[in-house]
């Protein structure tokens, strides 16, 4: 394991009216190889969908085991349903491959150019045109650094704003300027995603006129967040999880009042509370010298949660936990923005007091939370690994 | 003196926040912030009977808003006056 990791993130808006996406994101992950694919569908809809989820899923499968893009293309020629109407089978697709975070591969067929920065700015790169079973392909091998950032979409991202705010849509510069604006060092392969994704949402007027997906691959520098919460269920386990806990390299995030008195114990330092709510439904954030934030744990760990989910739904685009003060958007900062890396230690010590089938905070709650948070984690990219005491 | 407000899980949802926003208010009316310093603290130890507040090292339970003004008055007016 070197000290870098790629990253993933993406975003799919439906076409108006329609349940299901034209567009597929896949991704595969293999030994020391990541291969993220990006299909787009003929047409809309359900037929749409059967023809990007199988060219994602089978270029994903076999160039994630090493086979030539040539026997991909010609096995998605030779497996797509073709048409009724139109008589062809027919799907675009981008695949980004990183092996090793070191070298990227580069394969276009019929969508966007993908796009590249490289320390904020866009970065042109050369490619070669191959032709296969008839198809254009081009074909480009790039040495990656850290913190390069490929953007790749699907036309629809293109066409949003057609005719609303701009006579022939959002074209592939615009798209570059406007994200080399937004850049920011730290962000994420979710947040690049999901910000040219919400001005695609914007310039469509909320209505896309075609299914758009963004998806981002990151190479990053490795950042580990260790989020503690709850005491362990035995007491002579203490010292053991804040050994461990304390022997990690990265952020420390402490969470529950039991268990920050525990902390404060253990370095022998105050908890200092503070008395500001910048959301009256979240307790407020505390302070402890040698932990990066503290917080109360189970009502903020579920407002974390929440953020996960409609952002990774793609719901929540605007993120707005991203500038907010209150517990639970500082995690979501953390976990979602600043961690590659995630390490877990759940005690279950079980709080009598909690145990109330009334409130939303018994240990069962809490279980599920942090399984779910992984989850959610897991689906952005992140290396998750939980610790129970 | 000195006012902690538990803000531990089991005493936000009995209302932290209101007990909060309550001394905020009675300290300014009664002119007492000279005298007295709010602060909020991470659990109490009476996960049971929130919200608990400690005053001093006093530790006072079931605190609401229905019963603060005469808390107030018994834990933090009379003792800041005598």
């Amino acid at each position: 394991m070197n000290s870098l990791t790629t990253e993933v993130g993406y975003v799919s808006l439906n076409k108006v009216g329609e349940q299901l996406c034209g567009d597929r994101v896949e991704m595969v992950e293999y030994e020391d190889s990541l291969t993220l694919v990006l299909a787009d569908g003929l047409g809309s809809g359900v037929k749409a969908n059967i023809l990007s989820t199988l060219t994602s899923k089978i270029i994903a499968t076999m160039m994630a085991n090493g086979m030539p893009v040539e026997e991909c293309v010609k096995t998605i020629a030779n497996t797509l349903p073709v048409c009724s109407q139109r008589k062809v089978a027919y799907s675009t697709f981008s695949i980004i491959q990183v092996n090793n975070n070191q070298e990227a591969t580069l394969i276009q067929f019929d969508n966007p150019m993908i796009i590249l920065l490289r320390d904020g700015v866009h970065l042109d790169y050369p490619s070669t045109q191959q032709i296969i079973d008839g198809k254009k392909i081009a074909i480009s091998t790039i040495k990656v650094q850290p913190g390069d950032l490929f953007v790749v979409m699907s036309d629809g991202a293109l066409f949003a704003g057609i005719g609303l705010s701009f006579n022939y849509g959002w074209q592939r510069d615009n798209i570059i300027d406007y994200l080399e604006a937004r850049y920011l060092p730290e962000m994420s392969a979710k947040m690049a995603a999901t910000i040219i994704a919400e001005e695609c949402d914007e310039l469509y007027n909320h209505q896309p006129g075609d299914d758009t997906t963004v998806a981002a691959v990151r190479i990053r520098k490795r950042q580990t967040v260790n989020l503690m919460i709850g005491p362990p269920e035995h007491k002579e386990d203490d010292q053991k999880m804040l050994d461990l806990y304390f022997s990690q390299e990265g952020k420390r995030i402490v969470c529950g009042g039991t268990t920050s008195t525990m902390v404060g114990r253990y370095l022998n330092k105050p908890v200092i509370t503070s008395l500001d709510y910048h959301d009256p439904k979240i307790p407020p954030t505390g302070t402890l010298e040698g932990v990066d934030l503290v917080t109360e744990g189970v009502i903020t760990i579920s407002r974390v949660l929440e953020y996960a989910q409609s952002y990774l739904s793609g719901e929540d685009l605007s993120a707005d936990w991203n500038n907010r003060k209150d517990g639970a958007s500082l995690i979501a900062q953390q976990l979602f923005e600043t961690a590659t890396d995630v390490n877990f230690f759940v005690g279950r010590a079980m709080n009598p007091a909690h145990q109330n089938p009334s409130l939303p905070i018994n240990m069962a709650v809490k279980m599920r939370l942090i399984e779910e948070l992984s989850q959610a984690l897991r689906q952005m990219g992140k290396q998750v690994r939980v610790t129970y005491f | 003196m000195e006012i902690y407000v538990c803000i531990g899980s089991s005493c936000h949802l009995k209302g932290s926040y209101d007990i909060i926003q309550l001394m905020k208010e009675k300290i300014a009316e009664c002119n007492l912030e000279d005298k007295v310093t709010l602060k909020a603290t991470f659990c109490l130890g009476c996960c049971t009977d929130g919200v608990s507040i400690k005053v001093d090292d006093q530790i006072i339970t079931g605190v609401s808003t229905e019963n603060f003004d005469e808390i107030f008055k018994r834990y933090v007016l009379q003792e800041v006056e005598a």
